[in-house]
């Protein structure tokens, strides 16, 4: 399958020099699921945010969806992610005094495409019946997996995940990987997630270490204590 | 996203309301004066007199002071509103919609502000309309037949009035923060930026610095070459301190040190929130210089010469510096909401952390009384600079003249707008449980 994303030589410097992304290189291809883990620091959500056209890099180029965002200007960039893009964050942001029917429907009301039908989604995360509930009502569990149906509701090529479950309880955060998983199995998206959960990078297919703003590691996702092992090592490494 | 901003934040939109409310209640007195002017049976001389006073002119006057200042109040204050919003504008942004058409969120909200906020203004600038007709009538300005009627058309025209200025100022409020990336915006809305632009610090020290010279250079100048040239040492030096106010404020805060524990906590909220509160400083320093220099010019003037100026004259002088201060008052007493209602967070945290109530409310009463202190302080400035070579010129003086109870009048009424503004809410805010708040 044709890579959906493509990050040659990213760099990304704020001011006062701190630097988040040294350097990074990285092609996901089309129904990959892809987990990017590392420390605090390592520059983890920054290649996320780069890499979903919500941020831009300082240097180097991304290719998203088969289009070079770094350059698009601000309107162009926000209707390319909401053509071609779903996001879930750590903290929900969803719509909190709307309904979980007019969450669902706001892509659209942007102007996004509307491939899939407001119960589609709500039936494939579980919640059946929940659409006229305001988002204040919900539990996080639940508000997570309305931003999972959101995400899905345009028929993205690639779902950005920030923390999906950091602020979730395990066996909440393991339905909301289960439902990122069928995601990738079931309707064929792409997922780049970004955990510092090795229990949730155990859902992925394809296991990325950064650190220092670099490429670490990259390869198959091992099982998860293989991977608590070796973010211990990495932090030691690191340490010492 | 509308709904969602209306029904989230509902108090962060007093600030364009109550603005809006003033500017229909100016364009419905404007337009009822006019009216009333017309429609009065009067003689052809008794008419001609009226026209000449120029007393029509002040309606028309009124109703240009509504447009400009409530474009430019509607914008500060929904620039804090949409400060609040911060969040969600950061999240449609990221899930795609362009930054016009977080502008155009953002210009229907205060547009679908604008029209309840019109139909509370309309009657009121009636009742203030035929308060200022009576005013002239009472003070020989106008003959007993003038009576005030309203103008037919003053509901739709006002509704357009605030419509469209608040349309045209929220526009340009959204500009800056429709344009910023997603992620620094997801990232940003937690803590505000501290930094104060070096080129907005030079820019006020260069206006400053331009007002004070040529206020010392027109002292030797003749009386009425002099006049001319103060109104442009008055602007200099307002928006100078309207540049240099996050500055002011951080002098403010480290004055705050020298009153114990309290006081310090007070200088460092002030020192970090400068650039929020200086929306609040500048209005109030603007209000505080505008009406110091009339005061002291009239009543130097009187002391001076011994001889009273035409009580009508000075009526209608004071009432239209009051339309001036109303609406900056409006805009302090909103900015100032607007932050405290931004830092329940804060608050609760304190109280979390171990203060009592009573302890953090008089902590904001604390910041209040040092913003009220700066305002007053810079105020009183930039009244000395631009009356000063007035007074030389015209009436041969260096001393400033102003009757105690004006002063003390002016001192109690910004402390009061200010405590309004800040220890109300507070208080309001500090009665949910503060784990309420944090959770």
């Amino acid at each position: 399958m044709e890579n959906v994303l493509e990050l040659e030589g990213v760099a990304r410097r704020f001011p006062r020099g701190i630097v988040a992304l040294r350097e990074v290189s990285l092609r996901v291809r089309g129904g990959e699921f892809v987990a990017v883990m590392g420390a605090t620091g390592s520059g983890k959500s920054t290649l996320l945010h780069c890499a979903a056209g919500l941020d831009r890099p300082s240097a180097g180029s991304v290719r998203l969806a088969g289009r070079e965002i770094g350059r698009m200007r601000e309107g162009p960039l926000a209707r390319w992610r909401r053509d071609r893009v779903g996001f879930v964050f750590q903290s929900y942001n969803l719509l909190s005094e709307l309904t979980v029917a007019q969450n669902l429907k706001l892509p659209g009301r942007l102007g996004g495409p509307r491939r899939r039908g407001v119960d589609d989604v709500l039936a494939a995360v579980g919640l059946q019946g929940f659409g006229r509930r305001p988002v204040g009502e919900l539990s996080g569990g639940q508000r997570q997996r309305v931003a999972i149906a959101r995400a899905l509701v345009t028929g993205p090529s690639v779902i950005f995940a920030d923390e999906p479950t950091g602020a979730l309880d395990p066996s909440t955060g393991g339905q909301i990987l289960r439902l990122l998983r069928q995601a990738v199995d079931r309707d064929g998206v792409t997922v780049l997630m970004v955990t510092h959960d090795p229990g949730a990078a155990a859902w992925s297919d394809r296991l990325v270490m950064l650190r220092d703003g670099t490429v670490a590691t990259d390869a198959p996702t091992p099982d998860a204590e293989t991977i608590a092992d070796r973010l211990r090592t990495m932090s030691t490494a690191v340490a010492a | 996203m509308i709904r969602q901003a209306l029904r989230r934040n509902p108090w962060s939109f007093l600030g364009p309301f109550s603005t809006q409310m003033l500017a229909a209640a100016l364009v419905a007195a404007g337009l009822g004066i006019t009216t009333s002017i017309d429609r009065a049976p009067l003689d052809a001389a008794a008419r001609q007199a009226l026209t000449d006073s120029g007393v029509a002119d002040i309606a028309i006057i009124f109703v240009m002071i509504a447009i400009y200042l409530s474009i430019i109040i509607v914008g500060v204050t929904m620039a804090a509103t949409i400060a609040q919003q911060a969040r969600d504008i950061a999240l449609v942004r990221a899930i795609g919609a362009t930054p016009g058409r977080v502008r155009r969120s953002v210009a229907a909200q205060a547009a679908i502000v604008a029209v309840p906020a019109t139909l509370f203004g309309v009657p009121l600038g009636a009742l203030g309309g035929r308060a200022w007709i009576d005013g002239l009538v009472a003070h020989g300005l106008a003959p007993a037949a003038v009576t005030f009627q309203g103008h037919p058309g003053a509901l739709p025209i006002a509704v357009a009035v605030t419509v469209g200025t608040s349309l045209v100022g929220a526009m340009v409020a959204a500009i800056r923060p429709s344009r910023i990336r997603p992620a620094v915006a997801l990232a940003e809305s937690g803590a505000p930026r501290r930094r104060i632009g070096k080129v907005r610090t030079a820019a006020g020290l260069v206006l400053v610095a331009g007002g004070v010279v040529l206020s010392v250079a027109i002292a030797g100048l003749d009386a009425e070459t002099t006049d001319q040239l103060g109104l442009f040492v008055m602007l200099a030096l307002c928006v100078g301190a309207g540049l240099l106010g996050p500055a002011l404020l951080k002098v403010a805060a480290l004055v705050g040190r020298l009153f114990g524990d309290t006081g310090r906590l007070a200088g460092d909220a002030i020192g970090v929130r400068a650039k929020a509160l200086s929306g609040a400083l500048v209005p109030l320093t603007l209000a505080i210089a505008f009406t110091a220099v009339k005061v002291i010019i009239l009543n130097t003037g009187e002391r001076v010469s011994g001889t009273a100026p035409d009580a009508a004259d000075t009526w209608l002088e004071y009432s239209g510096t009051a339309v001036y201060v109303a609406f900056a008052a409006v805009a302090a007493v909103n900015t100032l909401v607007t932050v405290v209602l931004a830092r329940r967070r804060d608050l609760a945290v304190i109280q979390l952390a171990g203060a009592t109530r009573g302890r953090a409310l008089r902590l904001v009463v604390c910041e209040a009384l040092l913003v009220t202190g700066t305002a007053l302080v810079v105020g009183a400035a930039v009244a000395a600079t631009t009356t000063l070579p007035l007074l030389h010129t015209a009436l041969g003086t260096w001393t400033p003249w102003m009757p105690a109870s004006w002063l003390v009048t002016g001192v109690l009424a910004t402390a009061a707008l200010v405590l309004a503004g800040t220890a109300l809410p507070a208080a309001l805010a500090l009665r949910r449980p503060p784990i309420e708040v944090v959770s």
